[in-house]
């Protein structure tokens, strides 16, 4: 059912990468209107006034209330989720929130931000863009045909070079909630996604400059049906130009490795078979940054009209923050 | 038509697979080895170079300084470098960081003019001085490394760059751009994986295609043509009069280099091709197969 909205007013909170992103997706989008933008910086709202023209422009989420939006994008850094979205709801700026990952900063806020998301009866996102990856599509939809038979182990990787080299480091890793927040957290989450519930068995966190930044994670799950996994993430692989994930999957039939750019399939007696983005349908209607970035607001716009549930949402992303808790928990830099 | 040499492998940039991208950044260290692939391209037919401006990229623009031999090397350059400045952005904690990172290089590059323009862009907070200010800069750091053995025939915004110009309507940052590089004797250019939108753009904002360059992917399999492989060959059938360079021509590796000719020499309207090219045999190969196949 598509309710009487012709276009879904819109407002970005906080201007940085993520948030000008979805900010100038969301102005391609047929169905959608930015009427305005959020940020603390006194700055960046006054060049960006230059920018976005017919936008209005606030510092304070209080601001955009009686704005009559229908739909807001919380893009600031991951400490500030909980309280940007606890004004957003209690100032009734509008009912249906996307929040960039991760959720929260820890599991407590992210369960407050589900009573609240829950209260205001809106639909509610998370960026967990890379589902909208057509690769991760096509290897969720490989495992749920059962095609590697029962699911034994997985190993999944996130790794970058963002702070291979960074004399600023642990200011910046803090910022942005740690090496399992900024990267692991899109690997954890696709890993809920492929293989439901995981407990957390070990592992370890390290701090590579010596002081509290959280820069190496490595640990161990287990899941439904005894399947054991391994995550090994790090932000200081000076050999990753661009960062990756990945996940290798064995089964009992097979083996499944895929990462944003291809899946490849060995599976019985058949040939191993990969497939890349090229054969998997990648074009969107406007490509900026990756194509997930567009298909994901298209999917959040959408379920709006229609009134219905999106994944991912607070509550699915909300287990995203639990395992990284524990991990912080029970493993010591 | 034109034939030009691409940058990318000489960064470790694959889009087919970044294991590969990595695997290949591991043995491409070597300016000399990368201006010489430069050099081998242009002695099998490759008409100039289309880069993005970064340091590696003018280092080696001073080692063909030195070593090419003709004069006035038709350069396209694409600006900025959006890999160097996201991970600024990443490492700095975000945009104002970058900003602060980036106007500390122009203070420090000693130019005047750029310096000028930009502190009056800083005062006013006015986006086209800053844009011409960043543009005077990047044109200095091209020409100071090339001298005269380059010409520099485009300056292209980098896809980032073009994709937020048409999302938000930047329809006076777009002929800002385009008034500025043609006082300068230089043809504006246009890097888009969203090119049917952008030529709709131009066209409403009524900018002559005739005046500016667009690079655009174009291959067999329609990667990383949006909105679609269709879209974008019947936008290209329409408009004979413009400069349309197909890029990504091999889709990133995934296609060889018989079959992406095939494609792209059987399309109208296009005056250009870029390939990069990671070894001396691809040098050899791709361009003398691209003349070939052109009648040139």
């Amino acid at each position: 059912m598509v309710e009487n909205i012709k276009k879904v007013r819109t407002a970005v909170i906080g201007l940085g990468k993520m948030g000008l992103l979805h900010a100038c997706i969301l102005n391609v989008l047929p169905n959608v209107e930015v009427v305005a933008i959020c940020d603390k910086s006194f700055m960046l709202r006054k060049f960006f006034q230059r920018v976005f023209r017919r936008v209005q422009f606030a510092d304070d989420v209080a601001d955009l209330a009686g704005l009559d939006l229908d739909a807001v994008y919380i893009t600031t850094p991951i400490p500030s989720h909980f309280a940007v979205a606890r004004s957003v709801f209690a100032n009734g700026v509008a009912g249906n929130v996307f929040v960039e990952k991760t959720l929260a900063s820890s599991y407590d806020e992210a369960t407050k931000m589900i009573g609240l998301a829950r209260h205001s009866k809106g639909t509610n996102m998370v960026g967990y863009m890379k589902r909208f990856g057509v690769t991760f599509a096509k290897a969720k939809e490989i495992l749920s045909q059962e095609m590697l038979g029962e699911l034994r182990s997985f190993d999944a990787y996130a790794y970058s070079s963002d702070f291979a080299v960074s004399d600023r480091r642990s200011k910046i890793s803090g910022s942005r909630g740690g090496v399992l927040g900024d990267l692991g957290s899109h690997v954890i989450d696709l890993a809920f996604w492929f293989f439901g519930d995981l407990e957390l068995t070990g592992g370890t966190l390290s701090s590579l400059t010596g002081s509290a930044s959280e820069d190496e994670a490595s640990f161990t799950v287990r899941g439904l049906n005894d399947i054991e996994g391994r995550f090994n993430i790090s932000w200081c692989k000076a050999e990753y130009r661009m960062p990756e994930f990945g996940l290798i999957v064995q089964g009992t039939k097979g083996v499944l490795k895929v990462n944003d750019d291809e899946v490849h399939l060995e599976s019985g007696q058949e040939k191993s078979k990969v497939l890349f983005r090229h054969d998997l349908g990648d074009n969107v209607d406007f490509l900026l940054g990756d194509p997930e970035y567009c298909r994901e607001d298209e999917c959040f716009v959408k379920s709006i009209l229609r009134g219905e549930r999106i994944e991912p949402d607070f509550l699915t992303a909300s287990k995203v923050d639990y395992l990284i808790d524990e991990v912080k928990k029970k493993t010591a830099i | 038509m034109k034939f030009l040499v691409g940058d990318n492998p000489f960064h470790g940039i694959s889009h087919l697979s970044q294991e590969r991208s990595r695997a290949r950044g591991d043995t491409i260290k070597s300016i000399d080895h990368d201006a010489q692939l430069v050099l081998t391209s242009l002695a099998n037919g490759a008409d100039g170079f289309m880069f993005s401006v970064s340091e590696t990229t003018l280092s080696i623009l001073e080692v063909l300084r030195k070593d090419y031999k003709a004069k006035d090397l038709p350069l396209y350059a694409i600006v900025p470098y959006a890999y160097e400045y996201v991970r600024l952005a990443t490492q700095s904690g975000g945009i104002l960081g970058l900003a602060t990172h980036v106007a500390r290089n122009i203070a420090f590059s000693g130019n005047i003019e750029a310096m000028a323009t930009g502190a009056k862009g800083l005062i006013r907070m006015d986006v086209q001085s800053l844009l011409k200010t960043y543009l005077i800069y990047e044109i200095s750091r091209i020409r100071s490394s090339i001298g005269k053995q380059g010409s520099l025939c485009s300056l292209m915004l980098h896809e980032l760059i073009t994709e937020i110009t048409l999302s938000l309507d930047l329809d006076w940052l777009v002929r800002s751009f385009v008034d500025f590089m043609l006082k300068r004797g230089i043809s504006p250019g246009f890097e888009t994986r969203n090119f049917p939108l952008l030529v709709s753009k131009l066209r409403k904002w009524k900018i002559d295609l005739k005046q500016i360059t667009i690079a655009t992917p174009f291959n067999r399999v329609g990667f990383q043509m949006n909105p679609s492989k269709i879209d974008c060959e019947k936008t290209l059938a329409e408009i004979p009069e413009s400069n349309v360079i197909a890029m990504s021509i091999l889709a990133a590796g995934y296609l060889r280099i018989p079959e992406a000719v095939e494609y792209v020499r059987a399309l109208p309207n296009l005056k250009g091709v870029v390939v990069g090219v990671s070894k001396e045999s691809h040098a050899h190969e791709t361009f003398r197969l691209l003349r070939e196949k052109y009648g040139e």
